[in-house]
């Protein structure tokens, strides 16, 4: 009886009216909490903000550590808060986004083409980077051969890796400043091991033959690479140091004889940056060059342009016969007569991409 | 699970098809669905609060959701306005307007979002006169709307549209008869038979622009803490190796959709045989 009675209550219930009511709340709140940010309710906006653009492998150093550092650091000179407004993607995507004109102020790139794009476009009005302490350049990183545990196949140089069998997760040199880095490392230690152009182009044709999958980006390239795909990777070391200490990267570095060195382009886009946070920018870019921050991308895996700095961390592993673009002729150079001429014009038709 | 006898059913009627159903959207729908759950779930509830709460995070899905809502409200206002205006109205361009606003489907949303640059960024034909002025839609919220709506356009449309196409004249004649206005016979004859195709065109738009990625990535310049939408952020995440960070938010933008879904299927349903 009594459970009849309850029942009869339950059913009286005005369910439709409350759940009408439960929804409508529901989708309220939902509402509200989308646009809180948006709500001037006591809100503080930050001082100053700066907008950044880097390439793929730089989120966590920048994020973790740089940001944070001159936060701190123009909190106590100035006593303001700075908000970082940051976008990371392939060198070339981000250098197609500025050209396109997104609101970048400053801009680290992979490397000095695409700074040099910019220029073209007139979105700088000449090679400002090379006003710029060393040229522009922030910090450099060697390019690697990343293998699986215990090296299954004996990969132990480039020319390793030119061998029928191999299969190789390489970034797309139309998006990624890395892919085209690893193609200078790939033709240009052969170059200088043997002295001969036919032979450095047998070995760039014969590693891009094993290619069997091209990423967007450096970091796009890693994470295909980590979830189980090819049998090398070609890449930034600073890309895989610290996963691998971490141990969330199960793979092993190897160091080829003779490799090169990636040098990191900044650029500062005067036309985006208000006179009144001239000040304020530059003093963000003097701060890269700053013992403190060389420090933070050393720490990182990031080889510095202040070289005493490198022995702080001992992962960073000699090599051999290292090499810079400035080797090559310098990148004007070195994508005319390595990347268009014998990557574009050579080596693709005879891969059949 | 065949093993299991069917009870309660009239006799003869086999639940075969349902477990073929089921079956086949295993491997399709439910297994994939399943799978954002285990990997945002993996590092346990602490890592995937901490992945949750992290202010990109938090900041994208917010972003997502007020765009999914300033989408579906412009759209269904405008959505549901195209639908009455092509169904009721006889005017020269009629066929190749119809075609024309039902495009979006079709095109790539990588296409719509190079287009809205070639047309409003700083560079593009409406861009450059604008930007003297001050006004610059790309690469801001303004953007990412713009991207959205001309995506989802077709949704409200395609969901009204119908309804009005069937719905008998006579009824309108009456309401003009006694002298009802163009708007007192939609507001009190057309629109509360509309209630279904708004509830379902309304919550596709919001849906798909919720998940819409191709355009924004494009128009929003994909800035962290100012134009990153959620689907952006699940694929930066990604892409940077973070794959529990980019499942927590898959995880509660998932949860989201269904829950809105559920409830709002639930209301249409009590309240469509009233409605007629």
């Amino acid at each position: 009886m009594l459970r009849f009675r309850a029942r009869q209550w339950f059913l009286s219930l005005p369910f439709a009216t409350a759940l009408r009511i439960g929804v409508a709340a529901l989708i309220a709140s939902v509402f509200l909490y989308g646009a809180w940010p948006w709500l001037p309710i006591g809100r503080g906006r930050p001082a100053r903000t700066l907008v950044f653009y880097g390439f793929s492998i730089l989120a966590e150093v920048m994020d973790d550590g740089v940001f944070p550092a001159f936060q701190a650091e123009w909190e106590r000179q100035t006593g303001e808060h700075v908000e970082f407004v940051s976008s990371f993607s392939g060198s070339g995507t981000i250098t197609n986004q500025m050209i396109l004109g997104v609101p970048a102020e400053v801009a680290l790139l992979s490397l000095e083409l695409d700074a040099l794009r910019l220029e073209q476009a007139g979105v700088l009005p000449g090679p400002t980077w090379r006003d710029l302490p060393y040229e522009g350049v922030v910090n450099r990183t060697p390019f690697i051969i990343l293998v699986r545990p215990g090296n299954p196949l004996g990969i132990h140089d480039f020319s390793d890796l030119a061998r029928p069998g191999v299969a190789i997760v390489h970034p797309d040199p139309l998006t990624s400043g890395g892919a085209q880095w690893a193609i200078l490392a790939e033709y240009g230690s052969a170059l200088r091991t043997t002295g001969d152009e036919e032979l450095a182009f047998e070995q760039l044709l014969g590693i891009w033959r094993n290619v069997v999958a091209q990423a967007a980006s450096a970091r796009a390239a890693r994470t295909q690479f980590e979830s189980g795909f090819g049998d090398a990777l070609i890449t930034y070391e600073q890309e895989v140091l610290t996963d691998l200490a971490s141990g969330r990267l199960e793979a092993e570095i190897v160091y080829p004889h003779s490799t090169i060195l990636s040098e990191h382009t900044l650029v500062v886009l005067e036309r985006n940056i208000a006179p009144e946070e001239e000040n304020f920018v530059n003093a963000f870019v003097a701060f890269l060059w700053s013992e403190s921050a060389q420090a933070i991308f050393v720490e990182h895996g990031f080889r510095s342009v202040l070289p005493e700095l490198d022995e702080a961390n001992p992962s960073l592993a000699s090599i051999e016969d290292p090499f810079t673009v400035a080797d090559l002729g310098g990148w004007a150079m070195a994508r005319q007569q390595i990347i268009d001429a014998v990557w574009k014009a050579r080596v693709l038709p005879e891969v059949g991409r | 699970m065949t093993a299991s006898a069917p009870m309660g059913r009239p006799r003869g009627q086999s639940m075969l098809p349902v477990y073929l159903l089921v079956a086949a959207l295993l491997p399709l729908l439910l297994m994939p669905l399943a799978a954002v759950y285990v990997f945002a779930g993996r590092g346990g509830l602490s890592a995937f609060v901490n992945a949750f709460t992290q202010p990109d995070a938090q900041f994208a899905l917010r972003f997502s959701i007020l765009m999914a809502f300033a989408t579906a409200a412009v759209n269904g206002v405008l959505g549901t306005f195209s639908a009455y205006v092509l169904s009721k109205f006889r005017f020269r361009g009629r066929e190749a307007l119809n075609v024309i606003v039902n495009l979006p489907v079709a095109i790539p949303t990588v296409v719509v979002g190079t287009s809205l640059l070639l047309l409003w960024g700083p560079i593009g034909i409406l861009g450059r006169v604008l930007d003297p002025l001050g006004i610059q839609p790309m690469f801001a919220p303004a953007g990412v709307l713009l991207a959205h709506l001309f995506v989802t356009f077709p949704y409200m449309l395609g969901a009204v549209k119908p309804v009005l196409d069937e719905l008998e004249v006579t009824y309108e004649e009456a309401a003009y008869t006694i002298g009802a206005s163009r708007w007192q016979t939609f507001r009190h004859v057309i629109l509360p038979a509309l209630r279904g195709g708004l509830f379902s065109g309304t919550l596709l738009t919001f849906a798909h622009s919720m998940g819409e990625f191709g355009a924004t990535v494009l128009v929003s310049g994909n800035l962290r803490l100012r134009t990153q939408t959620a689907p952006l952020y699940i694929f930066a995440q990604f892409e940077a190796g973070n794959v529990e960070n980019a499942n927590a938010v898959a995880a509660v933008l998932a949860t989201l959709s269904f829950v809105l879904f559920f409830l709002l299927l639930r209301v249409t349903q009590r309240s469509a045989p009233r409605a007629g």
